[in-house]
């Protein structure tokens, strides 16, 4: 059996076993198993490959972005700029949809995952929409998929993952990414306000100038600690201070004393309670990546990509054709696998081909990008969509279609635009030499 | 138990954030390089790793996509499912802690040691097998909890599972 069979063999016992609820480190395992039992790969050695991979700095800002954003959601900094979006946009018809969507994008420059958004936005955000007139299933679906914008905003756990095993700059991969999420948040607002005027919204009563001066002043000077989070992790980055992982330690740590003394919601229970939530979460996505890591190295050793690009190019090389293949690929996998997944198992693969007509590997990272962040709201593997409808207290059937208008109006045309228009990914890449 | 993790948890994980600051304070504020800080690291970050996915298999709480759940109508359905989820995680659990074992006697046998500070790297290495027999562990008890409910044979069985 050729070794291109065999690595579809692998993939479907991947999905089979995923398919069961098999946790994903596991279902690398098997599949990892069919490799080595039927396509004769070599297991000796990969331990050891992996824990050099695990051992990896540059992996290490992965836990402390996810720490820093838990603790963001638990201290209060994540309300505050919640309140901070509110003084602009609160008062006009639909503008509580605008803060979700802006508030997640905020925090999204903040925790790099798409599950913090909602946990931070959620519990404050869709109880408010909903006693506000908003349909209570179109509120969630407005929160999970703004969400996903955390993995669009750098920085991106996502993104880090991909410049790690493409090889290319991360610092370039979170810049990909920023025009196609920065228009997302664009799209969703002007999505939120048309549907919108349909529902039987309560809006607030203006209040006189001198009230409205001062709440806006006081908001603003409360929400300055909260807003001075992401400037440490983008300026810190961008500035060329300090690295990504860097970053990620300096927002933990200086989320304490502001979670603490500024806005009081951090004490020593709810500092354990996120420390050990945060590291389960660390721990489950880790071992994941390690296993699937494996995986990937054996197709790399067993030279499947190359098979792979021979393959496709005998079915078609209109560059087009191809990427609309790709997107629906990566769509459908999406579908069924989570962000970090598609991307360790589907970017080696795929790269080369991409390389070979012509798209660079940072387009990539933000074809990927917006295509695996898709991936969290779209069923059946919604982790962010699912999360949302537990905060949110509402059925599968409330939330699907108004997330499913969000998705095709808002996300599926800069999922094209990404691949079509070099420039929404280039663009900020090019302002810093990449 | 629960406390166990919850401190040992918050103890790696605020360690990992506190050695990576204090690289930033000595470098960028004193400019003082601090050897061998990156060597360290690798201990506490490599047990956070594995012992917050133990954790996960402990609580149940390790990713999964549990597509089938949302074609089955009954909650004794889900049940056998999960057993059979169970089963292949066991299998596959087994087999990768096999192959732990192997690289934690290659790792006893070399006793490799960190470039600056000799560390023995062995006390990293050994999370990956001690992680992976408590994973291996954790799924054997979730098996046989479900096959528990089965045999016991109540509808809302797999509430919650």
């Amino acid at each position: 059996m050729d070794i291109v069979t065999v690595s579809f063999i692998a993939l479907g016992v991947l999905v089979f076993m995923l398919s069961f609820g098999v946790p994903l480190p596991f279902c690398f395992g098997g599949a990892l198993m069919v490799m080595v039992f039927v396509g004769d790969a070599f297991m000796e050695g990969t331990m050891v490959w992996g824990y050099s991979q695990l051992a990896n700095p540059v992996l290490l800002c992965i836990p402390l972005f996810v720490f820093a954003g838990t603790l963001m959601s638990e201290s209060g900094i994540a309300a505050s700029l919640l309140k901070f979006v509110n003084l602009f946009v609160g008062r006009i018809r639909g503008g509580l949809g605008v803060v979700a969507t802006v508030s997640c994008s905020l925090i999204g420059a903040i925790s790099g995952s798409g599950l913090t958004g909602v946990a931070a936005t959620g519990p404050i955000l869709i109880p408010e929409m909903a006693s506000k007139g908003y349909p209570r299933g179109y509120a969630t679906a407005l929160v999970a998929n703004s969400s996903i914008l955390g993995l669009l905003i750098p920085p991106s756990v996502t993104m880090i993952i991909y410049g790690w095993v493409t090889d290319t700059s991360i610092l370039a991969c979170f810049l990909a990414t920023m025009g196609p999420g920065l228009l997302i948040t664009f799209n969703f607002s002007v999505v939120n306000m048309v549907l919108a005027r349909k529902f039987p919204l309560e809006l607030d009563l203006p209040k006189p100038v001198q009230e409205s001066v001062k709440e806006g002043v006081s908001l603003t000077a409360r929400a300055i600690p909260a807003l001075i989070m992401p400037l440490i992790i983008l300026g810190g980055i961008y500035g060329g201070i300090m690295t990504p992982t860097e970053a990620a330690a300096v927002a933990v740590i200086y989320s304490l004393p502001v979670g603490i003394l500024v806005y009081k919601g951090l004490t020593p229970k709810t500092f354990i309670r996120a420390a050990k939530s945060s590291a389960t979460a660390v721990g489950a996505i880790m071992v994941m990546i390690v296993f699937s890591l494996l995986l990937s190295q054996i197709f790399v050793m067993e030279d499947v990509p190359q098979a792979l690009v021979e393959g496709v190019f005998k079915i078609t090389q209109n560059k087009f054709l191809l990427l609309v293949l790709i997107n629906f690929l990566l769509f459908f996998v999406g579908m069924i696998v989570n962000d970090i997944t598609s991307i360790i198992l589907l970017a080696p693969l795929l790269l080369p081909l991409m390389e070979a007509i012509g798209v660079s590997p940072v387009q990539f990272a933000a074809i990927m990008g917006v295509n695996t962040a898709m991936g969290g709201v779209t069923p059946p593997y919604a982790s962010i969509l699912y999360l949302s409808m537990r905060i949110g207290k509402v059925e599968f059937s409330e939330v699907i279609r108004p997330a499913m208008l969000l998705i095709i109006f808002g996300y599926v045309p800069v999922v094209f635009l990404t691949s079509w228009w070099p420039n929404l990914s280039l663009f900020f890449p090019s302002l810093f030499g990449y | 138990m629960d406390r166990f993790f919850r401190i040992a948890l918050a103890i790696l994980i605020s360690v990992v954030a506190l050695i990576e600051f204090y690289q930033v304070i000595m470098r960028y504020i004193f400019e003082v390089p601090v050897m061998g800080l990156d060597e360290i690291l690798v201990y506490p970050t490599l047990w956070l790793y594995f012992m917050g996915s133990v954790n996960a298999c402990r609580e149940d709480t390790q990713i999964k996509a549990n597509v089938l759940d949302i074609f089955l109508k009954t909650d004794r359905a889900r049940l056998k499912v999960r057993i059979v989820a169970d089963v292949m995680s066991l299998v596959v659990s087994g087999w990768l802690t096999y192959w732990a074992w192997d690289y934690f006697g290659y790792a006893l046998k070399i006793w490799k040691e960190s470039p600056t500070l000799y560390i023995p790297t062995f006390y990293a290495e050994c999370a990956f097998f001690i992680g992976l027999v408590l994973m291996t562990l954790f799924v054997g008890i979730h098996l046989v909890k479900n096959l528990r409910k089965l045999t016991t044979d109540l509808p809302s069985a797999a509430e919650g599972v």
